[in-house]
């Protein structure tokens, strides 16, 4: 067994190594084979009863793919992950306390729609992805999910999404959900994910009560994560989960436990980048309190 | 838990129930929770009788009474998670943001709004007090608490629990289960006021044998103080000591202690039970 991460890693200041989440990264290093993610912000996009701004919203998102991308226009853009004639499924989140906006939803939608794919051809589906026939024929997909912690795996975000796509879910479950990582690999999903959403409006940094759920440790963060690797995307959403419960809760309290699942993904499955100094994280937008 | 359909009120003041009344086991619990499900199944969870109210304002509210199987492991869900005030309904509760949680006899109840207003917040504990005159009488803890030393302890931050994923909610000690904690153990977790304004922590745990106590006394050690001598007693990186020592087939472990010999108090100081 290797040397498991454990309370005195923090005390040493050794957890953020150990979850390839080091300090010292930025938008200034050198690009070149780095994994680029997007952390797009803007102070407009909730009001003040959190209601979100569909124009807004839309705008981020077009940001965000865009600079993937390099390209101009958001539809250009979105036209570099699929093509006329596909068939695209929207792995959303239904999540009562807190699923993936249905503005959301729309706006990835709409450009897809503007992008060519018939309308008929375009799957929403959360807990059915595995018998809906637009998941099964999807030749495309598209991750989208809000940020938040996870009693079992620490986090939940674009990894823990597809867990849907699997024959058992409590089979994931053992040992912090450490394998959630070869969701990626099932042939329903395998070689089809074009872009991961990691919706940070309204984030969770720490969950409690009978479904891990309080209104009390949700803040208005009006941001996105958005990359076509899912483990660097999740690798910033700890980072910035981390970030907050260091602020509110104190730095013994900094690690939701235990994310290891998103490192694992990278190790052990192979399936993406969770080395922060192989992420390029381009930020966009509002600055105020961006945390990491 | 038949029986709460007819004998809870489907009205409560203004609040009326909504939609039908659900049950759910150990099997069906994933179909209701994401994400809180494995902390159930980590207890003799039996199954969750669920109703939804409605309120005047087009709000809504939702009653879980949890069957737990005995008393002690209503306390040991209910203990795992406190953060409030108590708000004196049942054995033991606690209110805030529009969460009531409470435990009486072999039940564990939550009562929950998303609604932020104070006519929510007041139903909530409405229903929880219209809910508990139908949960029978109250019960005895777990006895492993009883062995916990009384002196400086903080009663309110005490839990109990069996498995791992309970113990790194409560104290994150390790990514890995590096006590060999299961369904079979039983564990209690208490905090102990010190001299400075941080508490000191005590993990007492119940082995089902001495070798399994000694077993996990030295991949503790191993994993997480590998510089403790025989004593089980080490410095930590801030200043605090952590020591591990067993007796019979209990594992008594003291983080955050000020002082070697505040550990070692402390941890002599468990009234386990004569053999």
């Amino acid at each position: 067994m290797t040397h498991p991460l454990t309370r005195r890693d923090f005390l040493k200041g050794t957890t953020a190594a150990l979850l390839g989440a080091s300090l010292g990264f930025g938008q200034n290093s050198p690009a070149v084979n780095k994994t680029r993610v997007i952390l797009v912000r803007h102070r407009d996009v909730l009001d003040e009863n959190s209601a979100i701004n569909p124009d807004v919203l839309q705008e981020m998102l077009d940001e965000a793919v865009m600079k993937i991308f390099d390209e101009s226009d958001p539809v250009k853009a979105f036209g570099k992950m699929v093509k006329p004639g596909e068939t695209v499924g929207i792995k959303t989140n239904v999540w009562s306390y807190l699923p993936t906006p249905r503005e959301l939803e729309t706006a990835i939608k709409r450009r897809l729609l503007d992008a060519g794919i018939a309308e008929d051809r375009i799957g929403l589906d959360d807990h059915t992805v595995r018998t809906n026939p637009l998941f099964i024929n999807a030749t495309s997909l598209i991750n989208a999910r809000p940020l938040r912690t996870h009693y079992l795996s620490g986090m939940s975000g674009c990894i823990k999404n597809y867990i849907m796509f699997a024959e058992s879910q409590p089979a994931l479950h053992p040992d912090s959900c450490a394998d959630l990582g070869s969701l990626f690999k099932l042939p329903i999903v395998k070689g089809k994910t074009r872009l991961n959403i990691l919706c940070a409006l309204t984030p969770q940094f720490h969950g409690r009560g009978p479904h891990h759920f309080s209104r009390r440790y949700v803040w208005s963060y009006k941001g996105l994560i958005i990359g076509q690797d899912p483990v660097a995307v999740d690798t910033i959403g700890l980072r910035l989960i981390m970030a907050k419960r260091r602020e509110v809760l104190g730095k013994d309290q900094e690690l939701p436990p235990v994310p290891k699942h998103i490192q694992l993904a990278d190790t052990r499955h192979g399936i993406g980048v969770s080395d922060i100094n192989a992420i390029e994280l381009v930020k966009l937008g509002w600055n105020e309190d961006i945390l990491v | 838990m038949d029986d709460f359909e007819r004998s809870i009120p489907k009205k409560i003041g203004a609040w009326q129930a909504s939609g039908k009344d659900q049950l759910y086991n150990r099997e069906t619990l994933y179909d209701y929770m994401d994400g809180g499900a494995e902390v159930y199944l980590a207890f003799d969870f039996r199954q969750v009788w669920v109703r939804k109210y409605a309120g005047p304002g087009g709000g809504g509210l939702t009653l879980d009474i949890y069957d737990m199987g005995s008393p002690g492991e209503a306390f040991g869900i209910f203990s795992c998670d406190r953060e409030d005030p108590g708000a004196g309904i049942g054995q033991g509760s606690e209110y805030g943001f529009g969460l009531l949680r409470f435990h009486q006899g072999r039940f564990f109840v939550t009562v929950m709004t998303a609604d932020e207003d104070e006519a929510s917040g007041k139903a909530v504990l409405d229903v929880g007090r219209a809910a508990v005159k139908a949960l029978g009488s109250p019960g005895p803890g777990p006895d492993i608490v009883g062995f916990l030393p009384r002196e400086s302890l903080r009663p309110d931050r005490t839990s109990y629990f069996h498995g791992n994923v309970n113990l790194n909610n409560r104290y994150f000690v390790a990514s890995e289960n590096i006590l060999g904690l299961d369904r079979s153990t039983d564990c209690a977790f208490a905090e102990y006021e010190t001299a400075s304004d941080k508490p000191g922590y005590l993990l007492l745990v119940r082995y089902a044998g001495a070798e399994r106590a000694i077993a996990a006394r030295r991949s503790f050690l191993s994993s997480y103080a590998p510089e403790a001598g025989p004593e089980g007693l080490a410095q930590t990186e801030n200043k605090k000591w952590v020591s591990a020592v067993v007796r019979d087939r209990y594992l008594i472990i003291v983080f955050e202690s000020p002082s070697p010999d505040w550990a070692r108090k402390l941890g002599s100081s468990v009234g386990l039970p004569a053999k």
